[in-house]
């Protein structure tokens, strides 16, 4: 039942493109966020919307961006939730 | 291949209309669609994953052409649509 | 889909579906009735301005309902279990520096269960596309205008969790009741485009 991230870590959105349904707005793929808690587990939405029989049950994440990041202005913080597997650990430099 | 409901960030859609005293429901239908909807789901019909799916194939021109409740409806006449007796029409 | 469906008025189309689902057995009238009776009478902005007055009214309250409100919920006799399927609430507090304003860009995500439906605006595409990038502009169509010092965090709903905004507690309401205070918060407050 474990996590795999903490508060204040950050982490990068996958640069995803999927067919199907998911759950990761356009505007964060690819980009790094701060990770602010773990919601909880929930079953993965691409799954359940796929018709999987026993979608994958994950931990969700709400993730905080820094509008400058994801638009280059403003001064506002956006935070979006994620399940795990739509993330993942940012090097030190962001990278 | 982001689908049309991905709207965040995105220019062009204009100004807020803000109504006033805003009811729950404008008309007797959108209610009814969204009882059939809680029902739907409730009894295991399909999922509300799979129901959002079903909003979002929309194509493009007709999701944007059409009101909020009007894409429940169409949804709810996809899923349904191949899934026996229920569904035909 | 067959092209019939769009040739025919709205409602004849969803009464002809109730009536199709009924007939096959896939759903009972009775429960379309209580589906829709649940809503009418159960959700109303009139919950969340009760969650919050108690919450300016008893510290302890306020304390719980921040750090787990399905937890706190029953304490002033409301549950997240009244929607399609029970969701987590999370309750994210204004301060004299932050402010919280709350959005679903994929869809309307909202706490329907609690509150009832979101205003139309809400669910619109201008204001999903919007809010995100440019939420003080977007405030401003409220006429709600931030000190440049505030703090604005946009809470985009894209999993499982629902967000309700606890306002800050106008100045001069000291003395005043549970029930006082409830009146003065709006559904908009609640989502974090009004101040109260």
């Amino acid at each position: 039942m474990r996590a795999e991230f903490r508060a204040g870590e950050r982490v990068r959105v996958r640069a995803v493109d999927p067919a199907g349904h998911t759950r990761v707005p356009r505007y964060v793929r690819g980009h790094v966020g701060r990770i602010v808690e773990c919601q909880g587990r929930w079953p993965l939405a691409d799954e359940c919307a796929a018709g999987v029989a026993e979608p994958r049950v994950e931990p969700v994440y709400t993730v905080a961006f820094a509008a400058g990041d994801l638009w280059g202005e403003g001064g506002h913080e956006v935070t979006v939730d994620l399940w795990e597997s739509y993330i993942e650990r940012a090097g030190k430099d962001g990278a | 291949m982001s689908r049309v409901n991905d709207v965040g960030g995105q220019g062009g859609f204009g100004a807020l209309e803000i109504e006033a005293d805003e009811p729950p429901f404008h008309a007797d239908w959108e209610a009814r669609v969204y009882a059939l909807n809680s029902v739907l789901v409730r009894n295991g019909v399909y999922r509300l994953d799979e129901f959002r799916d079903a909003v979002e194939r929309m194509p493009p021109r007709a999701y944007l052409a059409a009101s909020y409740y009007e894409r429940w409806l169409y949804a709810i006449e996809t899923l349904l649509a191949g899934r026996g007796p229920a569904g035909e029409g | 889909m067959s092209g019939e469906h769009t040739s025919l008025p709205v409602a004849a189309r969803v009464r002809r579906l109730e009536e199709r689902l009924i007939g096959a057995g896939v759903v009972a009238q009775e429960q379309l009735d209580e589906a829709l009776g649940a809503m009418l009478k159960g959700a109303s902005p009139v919950n969340g301005a009760r969650i919050v007055a108690r919450a300016w009214s008893d510290a302890g309250f306020r304390e719980r309902l921040l750090a787990d409100a399905n937890a706190a919920l029953p304490e002033v006799g409301l549950s997240m279990a009244g929607g399609i399927q029970e969701q987590r609430l999370k309750v994210v507090e204004n301060t004299a520096t932050t402010h919280h304003v709350l959005v679903c860009t994929l869809c309307s995500c909202y706490p329907i269960g609690l509150l009832g439906p979101s205003p139309s605006w809400y669910k619109s595409e201008a204001y999903r596309a919007r809010v995100v990038r440019e939420p003080r502009a977007v405030l401003a169509e409220f006429g709600l205008e931030l000190p440049e010092s505030t703090t604005i965090t946009v809470w985009d709903s894209s999993a499982e969790s629902r967000y309700l905004v606890l306002p800050r507690r106008p100045a001069g309401t000291a003395g005043r009741s549970e029930a006082e205070l409830a009146a003065l918060v709006t559904r908009e407050g609640l989502i974090g485009t009004a101040a109260v």
